[in-house]
């Protein structure tokens, strides 16, 4: 149905060509899912943007087919694309809210939609739109029709997008991570629903995620893409069971897992070669951050071949086997029993309670898990400990400093400031500021400690990458030399294999200089590889806390039973049940 | 950037004409010669080469007139708009910094002063104040100064809620500190852009009060006075009111160009890309 052959998508970039997308081929068949896979920048949204004729400016496809049907959708016409998106074409987007026109109902978007169709009269529209929104498991749908985007959760804005998405019964359907701002529990539910309608309809779906284990659950076939070429595809089944390229390995190994004992994470070095630099290297773009390349890698550039089933661009697809991760780290509970942080029923109540009496301790060195989904708290909480915000009751003691990693870094630094100003911040405030010369030298040595040249110091927070932005967020934190950190979501959004750095950073500072963490997180598999307790918020109250293997294990509180089963397990064999406490999956 | 070289080109030019007034002018501007009133450019049809740009109706020369007039104009648009900024844009800081009761009080007095309506209160002032040409700054001053107080405040809004401000309080900087070196940069490119922007309406209001007879005393030179002067005869002598019209277009124009370009040149933030 829509096929790729040999696809080059390029452009001009400070003088030099570029492919963007490189020799790409694949093949989506009717009622079939198929998941791009790769980090940030591999080229994903590439394909999509291809896909619907919105390419970036100065960026065309140069080579190669793609053809939808007998439809080469390269030359198309642009009145026959148009007519084509919406309707053959559907899009889900990443960002369900924005997606959406804050000033007009659902109704109105709907029925626009519908009319542009050809969906019959007014009454027959609106029918129409209720049987969609039913469609997608939204209750009272006619209320809802009334209502503006604002109004609504994310997920739901989600399902309505879904729902005008599979209005036109489009032949394929194009998820550019349709779930990636949503909660785990929610996600879980939007998959759900994907797939249902997908087998309804017998649709195509491309989708594209950065979560690998996300996509074993709903791909059929899966691409995996790695600075615009794709290394290796495949069944999802044997390709992520027995992965024939060191990449694939590697990212399936940087992910933190969520059964079985604790392992370390890959830690893949460096990070994807820029556009640029990939036109300049001869051989496999993998090459400077493969674990078992071998000389002759350098030099010859890989061809796709076929192995076992699957496609994959290494020229030994056999070595990839042999990647394999550290000794799995000193991880035992940290032993000071020195208490740092007391909470004791600490409330803050904006027009609702956002925390109530929350209490824990946290002792020295020891590393905390926060979890919850949006709005349960977990932020208010952090900037109550910080002293951001004033508890209206209870209280906490502390022994010692804390210090904060914000969750945006792109907010968290000054972009008008430079890095080396950034990080040594602690040492201009007050009266006694130290002169440049001395922060430069604690800016050099803070720098290094997570992992960041000299080079640094006069760079502007836009010229970093996003991982770079969080080392120095994190480095500024450490400049006052707290006793704890509280970071909130600070890995989240940030490719596998950047997060797999970042998690080895925090838990080398808590080894060496035996820092303690609050890590607030969405993601249970990190808080799993990193903590050593885990406290689970649901709606303003902590309900349940304890050592994370416990509470992994065995979780006492239904919601963190809940929570727990919207992960997919990582045998991708294994049956997934997102609600065990349903009756029904959708609702 | 182009803006930035026209509108600063502009500026320059009248800045030049501003300051070697004495050195340009052939003529005192308040000089009468009373044989000769009236004339026409120079270049125009019965022209007379001593007067470059013609005389007015009492015989004064109109370009050293002119060159006067810029001296005036510039010094009430640079002190009445850096007066404006400087009252509007601390209150701006304080009020979304702070937030809370201050917030309200600030909010609450722009919208008081907003309420009547500028050209009317700038009209009581300068009767309430008297002439001169600081009198005119200070009613500017006390007019416009909202304008940077309602804008910038937004702007405060925004930027005071980003992470980076919480972080440099939990680094333990003053709110003076924070103020300064956190919140200002942010706000900094609007505050310029604004203050150009400003200067323009500065040189505007100045020429309307020069104009009524409010602004500045009989013996000062003011291109609104010139174009008030040249009401009278203007079916004959059209120049008269053309030249000093066309003066302040420029000086607007210039000033509106240079601070649109410096907004966009300046915003560091509009730096990407991996250096």
């Amino acid at each position: 149905m829509l096929e790729a052959r040999h696809l080059v998508i390029a452009a001009t970039l400070n003088g030099e060509p570029v492919e963007a997308i490189h020799q790409l081929s694949f093949t989506l068949a009717p009622g079939r899912v198929l998941g791009v896979v790769g980090e940030s920048g591999a080229g994903k949204s590439m394909i999509a943007r291809a896909i619907g004729g919105a390419l970036p400016p100065g960026f065309a496809i140069t080579g190669g087919t793609l053809r939808l049907g007998d439809e080469d959708l390269a030359g198309l016409p642009p009145r026959r694309r148009l007519e084509m998106l919406g309707r053959d074409i559907a899009f889900v987007p990443q960002e369900p809210i924005t997606a959406l026109n804050p000033v007009q109902t659902i109704g109105a978007q709907l029925d626009e939609h519908l009319r542009r169709l050809g969906a019959g009269r007014r009454r027959a529209r609106r029918a129409r739109a209720l049987a969609l929104l039913d469609e997608v498991h939204l209750p009272d749908g006619a209320a809802l029709l009334r209502r503006y985007p604002h109004q609504l959760s994310g997920g739901m804005c989600q399902r309505v997008l879904i729902a005008m998405a599979f209005a036109s019964r489009p032949r394929i359907l194009v998820a550019d991570e349709p779930t990636s701002a949503l909660d785990v529990t929610i996600q879980a539910r939007i998959v759900q629903l994907l797939a249902e309608l997908q087998r309804l309809e017998g649709t195509a779906v491309l989708f594209i995620t950065h979560d690998l284990r996300l996509a074993a659950r709903i791909c059929d076939d899966i691409v995996v893409l790695y600075a615009g070429r794709a290394v290796e595809q495949g069944p999802a089944a044997t390709l992520l069971t027995a992965p024939l390229h060191p990449y694939t390995r590697c990212l399936q190994l940087s992910a933190p897992a969520m059964q079985g004992p604790r392992r370390a994470l890959f830690a893949l070095p460096d990070r994807m070669p820029s556009l640029n630099e990939v036109a300049r290297l001869p051989g496999c773009h993998f090459v400077a951050r493969c674990p078992v390349a071998l000389p002759d890698c350098v030099i010859t550039p890989p061809i796709d071949r076929a192995v076992a089933g699957h496609v994959t661009a290494c020229l030994h697809p056999l070595r990839a086997a042999g990647v394999v991760c550290a000794d799995p780290p000193a991880h035992a509970p940290f032993a000071s029993r020195t208490p740092l942080l007391q909470v004791e029923a600490l409330s803050k109540r904006f027009r609702t309670w956002a925390v109530r009496n929350a209490s824990f301790d946290i002792r020295e060195g020891e590393l905390v898990g926060l979890v919850g989904e949006s709005g349960s708290g977990k932020s208010t909480l952090a900037r109550l400990i910080m002293g951001l915000e004033r508890p209206t009751t209870g209280r906490f003691t502390f022994a010692g400093k804390a210090q904060m990693v914000f969750q945006d870094a792109q907010s968290a630094l000054n972009p008008r400031h430079g890095v080396g100003d950034i990080v040594t911040q602690a040492m201009q405030a007050g009266r006694n500021r130290a002169p440049r010369v001395e922060r430069m030298h604690r800016a050099a040595a803070l720098l290094a400690e997570v992992g960041l040249g000299e080079d640094m110091i006069d760079r502007y927070p836009a010229q970093l990458s996003g991982g770079q932005r969080q080392r120095v967020n994190i480095a500024r934190a450490l400049c006052a030399m707290p006793r704890l950190l509280v970071a909130d979501e600070i890995v989240s959004g940030l490719d596998v294999s950047v997060q797999a750095q970042l998690l080895a950073l925090l838990l080398r500072l808590r080894t060496e200089w035996g820092i303690a963490l609050l890590l607030i997180s969405h993601d249970l598999s990190v808080v799993r590889h990193l903590c050593d307790r885990v406290l689970v918020m649901h709606r303003g109250d902590i309900v349940e806390q304890g050592v994370t293997e416990r509470v992994f294990a065995r979780p006492a509180h239904p919601y963190t039973r809940r929570l727990l089963a919207a992960v997919p397990p990582d045998d991708i064999t294994a049956p997934w049940q997102p609600f065990p406490d349903e009756m029904e999956a959708h609702i | 950037m182009n803006r930035v070289l026209t509108g600063g080109a502009l500026i320059a030019l009248v800045f030049a004409c501003a300051l070697f007034a004495p050195l340009l002018a052939t003529h005192d501007p308040n000089e009468q010669d009373l044989l000769n009133i009236l004339l026409p450019p120079s270049f125009a049809a019965g022209g007379d080469p001593a007067f470059l740009l013609g005389t007015d109706s009492l015989g004064r020369d109109e370009f050293a007139r002119l060159l006067f007039g810029a001296r005036l104009a510039l010094l009430v648009a640079v002190s009445a708009a850096c007066g404006a900024a400087l009252l509007g844009a601390v209150l701006a800081h304080i009020a979304g910094y702070f937030g809370g009761w201050i917030d309200w009080l600030i909010g609450r007095a722009v919208e008081i002063w907003l309420s009547f309506p500028p050209v009317i209160l700038s009209l009581i002032l300068m009767v309430g104040l008297g002439t001169g040409a600081d009198k005119v700054v200070l009613a500017i001053v006390l007019v416009d100064w909202t304008r940077f107080c309602r804008v910038l405040r937004a702007e405060v809004l925004v930027t005071a809620r980003r992470d980076y401000v919480a972080a440099a309080r939990l680094a333990g900087f003053t709110h003076t500190q924070t103020l300064l070196r956190e919140i200002l940069p942010a706000t900094l490119p609007l505050l310029i852009t604004l203050l150009s922007l400003e200067m323009g309406i500065a040189v505007i209001v100045e020429a309307v009060l020069s104009f009524v007879g409010l602004g500045v005393t009989a013996d000062q030179v003011a291109w609104g006075q010139m174009i008030a002067d040249a009401r009278t005869s203007f079916a004959e002598a059209p120049w008269t009111l053309l030249i000093p019209m066309a003066a302040i277009f420029l000086t607007v124009t210039g000033c509106n160009l240079l601070g649109d370009g410096l907004r966009r040149t300046l915003d560091v933030r509009l730096v990407t890309g991996r250096a």
